[in-house]
């Protein structure tokens, strides 16, 4: 074992530190709407024309190609220069579509969409979840009928993060209508301006509207666009969901430390109403110091998978268990916050900038809930790591 | 940068786990008598060098590093081993008269731990015992128990003996410095470490074969989501254990606080890991015969070891980290 960074990974820290310090953008990340949108297009454009976007995607499709190691390094620097936070509109487009068109898609495809998404052009939504459906991806039932040139959807899909903002979306279909669970499925990439999709937001308990119900109408899509092969959408699906699943949350590992950080000084500075310094209560200080060492575990659990990975070329099967101690470490800083803030804390207007505690409290709902289930990663833990007997 | 055991780390722990698998098999805390490293073992295990496993090689030791340190005594954890084996170690880390190490690396004399009890020093490891050893953040010293007025106590803990003994013993050996509580405190975490990988193991042999209700236990999510969380407890436990034993290793500035969060990891995961394994065992998990209360009354003497919660939590709130 050993903890060394080479002179190439030093280097590379020291010139994203260096970009990262003059280029983060000073004002705050607008919480809603079109802005919020143009302004993560507008980082993601700045990423590409100083030739840093797409740190995990390969060299010849316009990424860096970096090692896990170095893609480490630079989100430790995102995180340290509180940079715009990568899980935004562009999230969908960098970390599932990009991927998986450079693993499954057509010479055409991949020409025509990889330099749109590195350059910020295009924003992509996730169509696999539909009502009634939950984590149940493969009950899905939305259909596509093959038709001349086209398939033809008609369905719903629901939980589309952004699908307000997307221009593409990863669209998940049954091809075949005598089909069962995971067989007959195909991977579309739908173009969100066809007639017959109707945007429906969901309001959630943030107070946003960043989620939405997408319905399609007889919406014709090119048989072009399939990626993959038709019949074979669950495949790629599920080579979509890897990506997510092995370095999808990297940031938010590496970040937490950063974060814990944050909550100490904060502690230092608050005062409960007898005038007790909120870093003198033992009970916040040790829950604190506590949340401290998780999130170091954390990051040495990531450092382990990572270096694993580089040297055998395969994912390992750790990232179920990151998700699980990640959203849990969250959440629990997020509630030793919101005791030593008092009324504060529950003080909100939806605006994250404004209200960042309270709507990262809020938001670890979200986190724990979306990308797999708490309770999917334990499943997938119980039959992966462990093989214990199958529960379905 | 690799921070998982490499083929030649794996070689030396899967020997380690071979020879305690046979010299202290966990078994033995079933049979009269229990506690304590007897004579014959000590001396057997000192033939095979393990107390000497991390010691330079020009003070007689097989010079390896932290790392083959901290998988030597998770194979310790996972057998439950007398707590005498750390002392020996240890001991043989702070005596820098080549006889008296000699004497305590071959195992001719036995090493038991000292820890300060209010007025007293209290005693963990066999009555008969010859030295013991102190050790804190900023020196170890070895201490003479002959003579000593050595009060025996109860244990909960069935693999060691527990006595007082009134401060004031002769020291005959010390070391400054904080190398003996370092490599005292990665030894802990990392038996820690091996008792909650013990115990996953032990209910997910059990969850495997174990029917209710016609069907396997390890198929229903009452079972199987726990055994999950005692999964990633172990994960982040184990690797921060990996770290805070390759900072060491690598003389890293920080290594101290890797080390804090790696004992307070393992403490947590051992603490939780053991009482769920008790648990999914449903009644046969309370009875005597079954090892799940063994690992559990260890871990508890093991976590207030070599810095127990509130100690490690005061220092870590401020700490601070390399780059």
């Amino acid at each position: 074992m050993d903890l060394q960074y080479s002179e190439q990974d030093r280097e590379f820290r020291a010139k994203a530190r260096a970009w990262l310090s003059a280029n983060v953008p000073a004002e705050a990340r607008p919480a809603h709407g079109h802005a919020s949108a143009t302004f993560d297009r507008d980082w993601q454009r700045k990423l590409y024309d100083h030739g840093w976007a797409g740190v995990s995607w390969p060299k010849e499709f316009g990424g860096l190609g970096l090692s896990g190691l170095q893609q480490v390094l630079w989100y430790e620097e995102l995180a340290r220069a509180r940079a715009p936070h990568y899980i935004n509109t562009t999230y969908v487009a960098m970390m599932h579509a990009g991927p998986t068109l450079i693993a499954r898609g057509t010479d055409e495809q991949k020409a025509f969409h990889l330099p749109r998404i590195l350059s910020g052009e295009s924003l992509w939504c996730q169509g696999f979840s539909e009502p009634n459906a939950g984590s149940d991806l493969a009950s899905l039932k939305t259909r596509g009928v093959v038709d001349g040139d086209d398939i033809v959807v008609t369905g719903a899909k629901m939980w589309t993060t952004d699908a307000q903002h997307g221009d593409y979306q990863e669209l998940l279909i049954r091809t075949d209508p005598d089909s069962q669970r995971h067989k007959g499925l195909t991977w579309v990439i739908c173009d969100m301006k066809t007639p017959g999709i109707d945007i429906k937001p969901i309001r959630t308990m943030l107070g946003d509207e960043h989620i939405n119900t997408v319905f399609y109408d007889e919406v014709r899509i090119p048989i072009a666009n399939v990626v993959g092969e038709i019949g074979q959408g669950w495949s790629t699906a599920l080579a979509t969901l890897s990506f997510e699943r092995g370095l999808g949350f990297i940031g938010d590992q590496l970040e937490l430390y950063e974060r814990v950080g944050r909550a100490v000084d904060l502690a230092g500075k608050l005062r409960f109403d007898d005038g007790t310094l909120a870093i003198d209560d033992s009970a916040i200080a040790q829950k604190l110091a506590s949340l401290k060492s998780d999130a170091m575990a954390i990051r040495a659990m990531t450092l382990a998978d990572i270096a694993e990975t580089d040297r055998t070329g395969q994912p390992g099967p750790k990232g179920s268990m990151m998700k699980l101690l990640v959203t849990n470490t969250h959440k629990a800083l997020s509630e030793v916050v919101g005791e030593m803030m008092g009324w504060d804390f529950l003080e909100f207007n939806g605006d994250r900038s404004a209200h960042p505690w309270t709507y990262d409290f809020l938001w670890s709902w979200i986190f724990s809930i979306s990308g797999g289930t708490n309770e999917i990663q334990r499943e997938n833990i119980a039959d992966r790591v462990l093989s214990l007997p199958r529960a379905r | 940068m690799y921070l998982v055991p490499d083929d030649e780390e794996l070689a030396i722990a899967s020997a380690a786990a071979e020879y305690l698998a046979d010299a202290m098999p966990i078994d033995r805390l079933h049979a009269a008598n229990p506690a304590d490293l007897k004579d014959d073992v000590r001396n057997a295990l000192g033939d095979m060098g393990w107390y000497a496993l991390a010691l330079p090689e020009a003070d007689g030791g097989s010079g390896l590093s932290a790392i083959e340190h901290a998988l030597f005594f998770r194979e310790v954890g996972r057998q439950c081993g007398p707590v005498e084996v750390m002392a020996q170690c240890l001991a043989a880390m702070t005596v820098a008269d080549a006889d008296l190490r000699a004497q305590i690396t071959s195992g001719a004399v036995g090493v038991s731990l000292a820890i300060v009890d209010g007025d007293s020093l209290r005693l963990l490891g066999s009555p008969a015992a010859r030295y013991a050893l102190q050790v804190t953040r900023n020196e170890a010293c070895l201490l003479d128990l002959q003579g000593a007025q050595v009060s025996a106590k109860s244990s909960l803990d069935l693999a060691l003996s527990m006595a007082v003994v009134p401060a004031g013993c002769p020291v005959v050996a010390t070391r400054a410095g904080d190398h003996v509580w370092m490599m005292g405190q990665l030894a802990t975490a990392a038996q820690l470490v091996g008792i909650s990988e013990a115990s996953l193991e032990q209910i997910v042999e059990y969850a495997k074969v174990r029917e209710t209700f016609g069907k396997k236990i390890g198929s229903w999510q009452a079972v199987r989501h726990p055994c999950a969380d005692m999964a990633v407890r172990l994960e982040a436990a184990r690797s921060q254990l990996w770290y805070a034993a390759t900072a060491i290793k690598e003389g890293s500035l920080d290594a101290g606080v890797h080390l804090d969060a790696a004992k307070h990891q393992a403490n947590v995961a051992a603490l939780a890991n053991t009482d769920s394994n008790i648990q999914l065992h449903g009644g046969i998990g309370v009875t005597d015969e079954h090892h799940a209360h063994l690992y559990m009354k260890h871990s508890l003497v093991l976590a207030k070891l070599f810095g127990g919660r509130r100690e490690i939590l005061a220092r870590l709130l401020h700490a601070e980290l390399e780059d």
